[in-house]
């Protein structure tokens, strides 16, 4: 009963982008039936530990459990005790008086009677699928939609069957003290139903404006061109870029575990022996080489896709251990290395530097061409076969000179070249662009103008262009 | 093991340790549900007592497995002696040496020592690391595996892999299965994301810096000589410490080791010059300690 509740809560985390496993969800289920229902807090601990397994998770987590899971505390103390194991005298005195007369009393009369807080619940959220609840949109139709569950259950004929006990009770001459008493308790519990009935409604809709919010605003943010992007949403991204490097790294961890110790060195266990007369006293083994691949980052930092190297070197950067080694140039037109800021500041303080304080020039035009040249100059040495270079801009180049013949000579040293381009296909090579005349050196080239088409790209690197056939 | 959530609150007390209702939640839980707990936090908030502090009152033995940089699987499950073997190869030599002198051929005489392997590969020859002592044990035990963080990723998943169904097979020796389930717990600091998987597989923990009244009990019980006015004053001054915006801020330990010396300097209250010259107990960086320093009237205001 319980359980498809909870079940239903971890849905709804999961939509909330929560990475919730079917194993997980058992041992939710297994780890609330080990405390129990008692004690909110317990069972709210129990939840967390076996569902909620990053700390940035934890909000979401705590917000969507007030939404779901009823706080007895909130519906205020009187209500509270009358949903408490009542006073075992108003109860047997309610048993007799029933089994005495032999009174039919339909199942929500019983359940009020004696019912506890949960199982109220539970009819509650039945009687809200059969009025079509999920129909409830807006907050007029809270007070509606209370009615109708109401209705659906039938309060009225709850309310007509205990008015016939107490009036049972009172023929029978009960002293007036205790028939108060009862009379009390029973309103009390109507009380409390209601007001269930009532707070479910509006948790509902709660629930369903969150739900509702939070996909819009992912979608949205996701596929927003990057160059449109607020400062505040530039904010939110970031999170956003987390999450998907975290997805592409999970990914990656599914991966076989490599073998650790390669097979025996003969030639150099041998060679050891010698020292021993001959005895292999000392194995020497292989080490796997695991061929990690280098990469360089050229980011245009011009204010045009600035956002677009904000973003790619945020996720270069937190993928990190997919790579040997990452080194990172900007340019306007200068170009520099910012390799350095990442190894002292956290990735994101490092990237706010190269993108404001960097020595280069932020205001002059963007020039490829210059840029590569002074590359080529500088760092063609530096480059071999596992290097990767991945390029971030828009080949909008200012009508200066292209140089292309830069990107040529540096593709000749690399394993490849790729280029990103933050700005539509329809716009390449129109107007100052010129990425038709660096194109036929890049081993590809891709359109990335949201987040989640940069997700998509560089996960294909690190999943097959760096796999496929070194 | 425990009844209740209450019992192991109890109990995790007469160790002295003080758990909290959550903390004492999920380590019911884990008994339980015989799953591993994940305990990430910050430095000095108790991780590895915690798991001393269960063994202690489960009243089984601790095992602990270090994790480093570059810890394989040789040093945290088992190792074949191998200087031992041959040594006893060589010892052998003659025995050996009759035990072929009639084979008729050399494939014979092969056979004749393959027959012979089990000698050397016997647990007289191997040599079990942490992980192995655990499965082998005789008595039920707590597995401590500390800092899973530094080690690597291909690790992780390794251990993932013992920790799923305790057993591990010696190619030479077969499958080894855990006599008993061991309570098993992974303490991180978060020097990197762990794995899904092993996430997956525990439950999950996060210790955080105590609140104050959780501290002043921790203190009191530690430190049992402390003066009570001092122990809230230096639960305060820790308390807004690490409001400060610290490269590392005081932990548990840190602030129990200040009360401690304060104990022993014999000061009845915290006056500014006290504290200035006890801060190298509770800060431990420069910068951290000019910020306090500059800080330090805010720090001492009730």
């Amino acid at each position: 009963m319980m359980d498809e509740r909870i079940l239903e809560f971890i849905g709804d985390l999961r939509r909330a982008e929560l990475r919730i496993s079917p194993s997980e969800a058992l041992d939710a289920l297994a780890a609330t039936a080990a405390v129990g229902l008692e004690d909110r807090e317990t069972f709210k601990t129990a939840l967390a530990a076996t569902l909620v397994k990053e700390a940035r998770d934890r909000e979401t987590f705590d917000r969507l459990f007030d939404l779901y899971f009823l706080d007895l505390q909130a519906l205020g103390e009187g209500v509270r005790r009358a949903l408490g194991p009542e006073d075992p005298r108003v109860q047997d005195l309610l048993d007799r008086l029933t089994a005495e007369h032999g009174l039919e009393l339909d199942a929500l009369t019983e359940l009020m009677l004696r019912g506890g807080a949960s199982e109220m619940e539970m009819a509650i959220r039945a009687g809200g699928r059969q009025v079509g609840l999920e129909r409830l949109m807006y907050f007029l139709q809270v007070g509606y939609f209370s009615h109708r569950i109401a209705d659906q259950l039938d309060l009225q004929a709850v309310e007509a069957d205990i008015a016939e006990l107490l009036r049972l009770l009172e023929a029978r001459g009960l002293d007036p003290g205790q028939l108060a008493r009862i009379r009390n308790y029973l309103e009390l519990r109507l009380e409390a139903f209601r007001r269930m009935i009532r707070q479910h409604v509006e948790r509902e809709l709660e629930r369903r404006a969150w739900r509702q919010g939070e996909r819009l605003h992912r979608e949205a943010l996701g596929d927003k061109p990057l160059f449109a992007l607020t400062a505040d949403e530039v904010a939110q991204m970031k999170a956003v870029v987390a999450r998907l490097a975290r997805k592409i790294k999970d990914a990656l961890a599914l991966r076989q575990r490599q073998e650790q110790r390669g097979r025996l060195d003969t030639r150099r266990t041998i060679r050891r022996s010698l020292a021993y007369d001959g005895v292999p006293m000392e194995v020497r083994l292989r080490r796997r080489h695991r061929d990690r691949p280098k990469l360089i980052t050229i980011c245009d930092v011009s204010d045009s896709v600035r956002n677009a190297s904000r973003f790619m070197l945020q996720l270069v950067w937190s993928l990190q251990e997919c790579f040997s080694r990452v080194r990172s140039f900007v340019f306007v037109s200068e170009i520099a290395e910012v390799t350095q800021a990442f190894s002292t500041y956290q990735v994101e303080r490092a990237i706010e530097w190269a993108l404001k304080a960097a020595p280069v020039d932020y205001h002059c035009r963007s020039d490829f061409g210059y840029a590569f040249s002074r590359f080529v100059r500088h760092e063609l040495d530096s480059l071999d076969r596992r290097t990767t270079i991945l390029i971030l801009g828009d080949a909008r180049n200012n009508y200066n000179d292209p140089q292309a013949w830069a990107l040529r000579l540096m593709r000749e040293r690399v394993k490849g070249i790729i280029w990103l381009n933050p700005e539509g296909q329809w716009g390449w090579g129109v107007g100052d662009s010129v990425l038709p005349l660096y194109a036929p050196a890049c081993d590809l080239v891709r359109e990335c103008r949201t987040v989640n088409q940069l997700g998509e790209v560089v996960d294909n690197l690190v999943q097959h262009w760096w796999r496929r056939g070194r | 093991m425990f009844q209740s959530v209450e019992e192991v609150q109890e109990r995790f007390r007469s160790a002295r340790y003080i758990a909290s209702r959550r903390i004492a939640t999920v380590v019911y839980l884990a008994a339980q549900m015989g799953r591993p707990i994940l305990i990430e936090g910050p430095a000095g908030v108790g991780k590895t007592e915690l798991a001393k502090s269960l063994a202690e009152v489960s009243d089984r033995p601790l095992i602990r497995l270090q994790c480093y940089e570059g810890l394989d699987e040789g040093k945290a499950l088992y190792e074949w002696k191998y200087a031992k073997q041959l040594l006893y190869t060589q010892l052998l030599r003659e025995r050996i040496g009759e035990l072929i002198a009639d084979a008729p051929s050399l494939p014979d005489a092969v056979a004749r020592i393959a027959g012979q392997e089990d000698a050397f590969f016997s647990f007289r020859f191997l040599s079990p690391r942490p992980l192995l002592q655990a499965i082998l044990a005789d008595t039920p035990v707590v597995l401590l595996v500390d800092e899973i963080d530094k080690a690597e990723p291909e690790f992780e998943a390794f251990l993932l892999e013992v920790l799923s169904d305790f057993q591990v097979s010696v190619p030479e020796l077969g499958t080894i299965r855990a006599r008993h389930v061991p309570l098993v717990v992974l303490t991180s600091n978060n020097a990197r994301e762990l794995s899904d998987g092993l996430k997956r597989r525990c439950l999950h923990l996060f210790i955080d810096f105590p609140a104050p009244v959780e501290e002043l009990e921790i203190i009191r019980l530690k430190v049992p000589e402390i003066p009570a006015e001092l122990a809230r004053a230096v639960v305060a001054a820790v308390q807004k410490i690490r409001g400060l915006d610290l490269r590392k801020p005081p932990s548990v330990s840190e602030s129990i080791d200040w009360a401690r010396s304060l104990v022993i300097l014999n000061a009845q209250r915290l006056d500014p010059e006290l504290v200035e010259s006890t801060l190298t107990m509770l800060v431990k960086y420069e910068k951290d300690l000019e910020r306090v320093r500059g800080a330090l009237d805010k720090v001492l205001a009730s």
